[in-house]
């Protein structure tokens, strides 16, 4: 193959409010944490290049505000999702309670062709803070009985476990592409009787 | 040509054909061929709006979906299509007094392939006396180099209309396509069609004619990026060229959707161009006459 396609790998992240969701994705694109709490307002994303299995693909990474059911944002957002990222904080329990919904939720808007088999990545976050209220079993119970989703427990302030969660959502939501994309691939490619694939690598004839 | 498109036929496009006039603006007084062509959607008292400009095959009507949707949110939508010009400083002076004529101080720019590439230059040739307050640049470029008939750029005016649709059509369809995008296809095919010679030349003349964008003299102005990771017409090299003059540009990629997303992946589209459009609420330029984002109370779920 002489140019591999490039790939774009579509990241939600959901959970209640106040979780840490935009915290965890600063982190992990910017570097940057604030202790601030700033309530995220419709949805927003961030893009990051990274290498998964010695391929660079690019994931963008949207983050939800947690008060809202984005009705408001409509189908598009939920789009062509790759993977799903479910976060809880591991000091309060309603958060975690709340898993359920927001997983439904997903599931119900972006009616994954799979629902069984589609990548969630579940993320206890604040683990730098006191008193835990849901220990790490709980949440690995959670996790098994949803047919063993991964489970990562994560600081954002701390910049723990954060590059390791990300690492296997890249992964995971690859992985759950390039099966998609089988699934799509019902034709064979198409045969070109003319040399007209040139055109990329030599530069390009015109616009349109 | 008695074909007909489907998405033409679609009660969307009829019904912005039939609330929105096509309005005809001339502000060169040597030009004797119609003007600027433009459909005015939303609000008009917002005096900064969303300016699109097509590519080389389009017609202001491309960007009907962005229209009639984002019009609906408030935002002031205006597809503008330019008369002939043989040169980037001619339309710039164009575009210039187009804007004078409809006082707009500022404007927000989405432009497609050529059109993106113009929305730059008018960026640079008015970063003294900024004219623009953002920019969303849609599977663009910054340098005519890359496309390799700058050459015969200075014939096309002499040449049949329709082997200059040959050359744009040629271009239409690579690869992989789903029935969103042959619509899209379609639509653009049957605009194409519609151009007389003198106006589709002129376009391939601003689009081939050696140019590159100074782009550090639009550093200030914020930029969104969107392009398709499926294929179009231009290369890697062309988009990897983008982000380097844009480093802090926010990215808006698509998977999928080829030459014209803004028919075949319309709702993505519209969500990318309303979450770079708020960034302007609350600022000298909204491009709408309400807040884009809803400020609800926390409620707790």
């Amino acid at each position: 193959m002489a140019t591999r396609k490039k790939v774009l790998l579509k990241v939600i992240i959901l959970g209640d409010s106040g979780v840490g969701k935009t915290s965890l994705m600063n982190q992990y694109v910017n570097k940057k944490f604030s202790n601030q709490y700033k309530a995220t307002i419709g949805a927003d994303f961030l893009t990051k290049e990274v290498i998964v299995d010695d391929r660079i693909v690019t994931m963008q990474i949207w983050d939800t505000a947690g008060q809202e059911r984005f009705q408001s944002l409509g189908v598009a957002f939920y789009r062509g999702a790759d993977c799903c990222v479910l976060v809880f904080d591991v000091t309060a329990p309603n958060t975690f309670k709340s898993l359920d919904s927001w997983r439904d939720e997903f599931l119900i808007q972006a009616s994954p062709r799979e629902p069984e088999n589609f990548p969630f990545v579940l993320l206890g976050n604040k683990v730098d803070l006191e008193p835990r209220a849901i220990s790490s079993k709980r949440a690995q119970q959670w996790c098994q009985s949803k047919n063993g989703i991964p489970y990562f427990e994560t600081s954002a302030k701390e910049a723990l476990n954060v590059e390791q969660a990300f690492q296997s959502i890249a992964r995971n939501a690859l992985t759950q592409q390039n099966q998609t994309v089988d699934l799509y691939n019902e034709f064979p490619d198409q045969i070109k009787l003319t040399n007209t694939t040139n055109r990329n690598s030599n530069g390009d004839s015109c616009a349109c | 040509m008695s074909y007909v498109s489907d998405l033409s036929q679609s009660q969307e496009y009829l019904s912005f054909r039939s609330s929105i006039p096509l309005r005809r603006i001339v502000v060169d007084t040597n030009n004797v061929k119609g003007g600027w062509r433009i459909y005015d959607c939303g609000p008009k008292k917002v005096r900064c709006p969303l300016i699109c400009l097509p590519p080389v095959s389009g017609t202001a009507d491309v960007f009907f979906k962005q229209a009639l949707a984002l019009s609906a949110k408030g935002i002031r939508v205006i597809s503008a299509e330019a008369p002939v010009y043989w040169n980037v400083k001619e339309w710039c002076e164009g575009f210039k007094k187009l804007l004078d004529y409809l006082e707009l101080d500022r404007v927000h720019i989405f432009g497609a392939s050529l059109g993106g590439y113009l929305a730059q230059k008018f960026a640079e040739h008015t970063h003294i006396c900024p004219r623009v307050a953002s920019l969303v640049l849609c599977n663009t470029f910054t340098d005519t180099s890359v496309f390799n008939n700058h050459e015969s750029a200075a014939l096309f005016w002499i040449l049949p209309g329709l082997v200059l649709k040959r050359m744009v059509m040629g271009n239409f369809s690579s690869g992989k396509v789903d029935p969103d995008m042959i619509e899209a296809i379609d639509f653009m095919v049957e605009r194409l069609e519609s151009l007389p010679q003198a106006e589709l030349a002129s376009r391939l003349t601003l689009n081939c004619v050696k140019g590159y964008v100074e782009a550090h003299k639009l550093a200030d102005i914020p930029v969104t990026i969107m392009d398709v990771f499926d294929e179009y017409a231009l290369s890697n090299s062309v988009r990897e060229e983008l982000y380097k003059c844009y480093p802090t540009a926010k990215l808006a990629h698509l998977k999928s959707g080829g030459n014209f997303p803004y028919l075949s992946r319309c709702a993505e589209v519209n969500l990318h161009l309303l979450i770079h459009l708020r960034q302007f609420d609350g600022t000298p330029f909204p491009a709408s006459d309400r807040f884009l984002i809803e400020r609800k109370k926390a409620s707790t779920r």
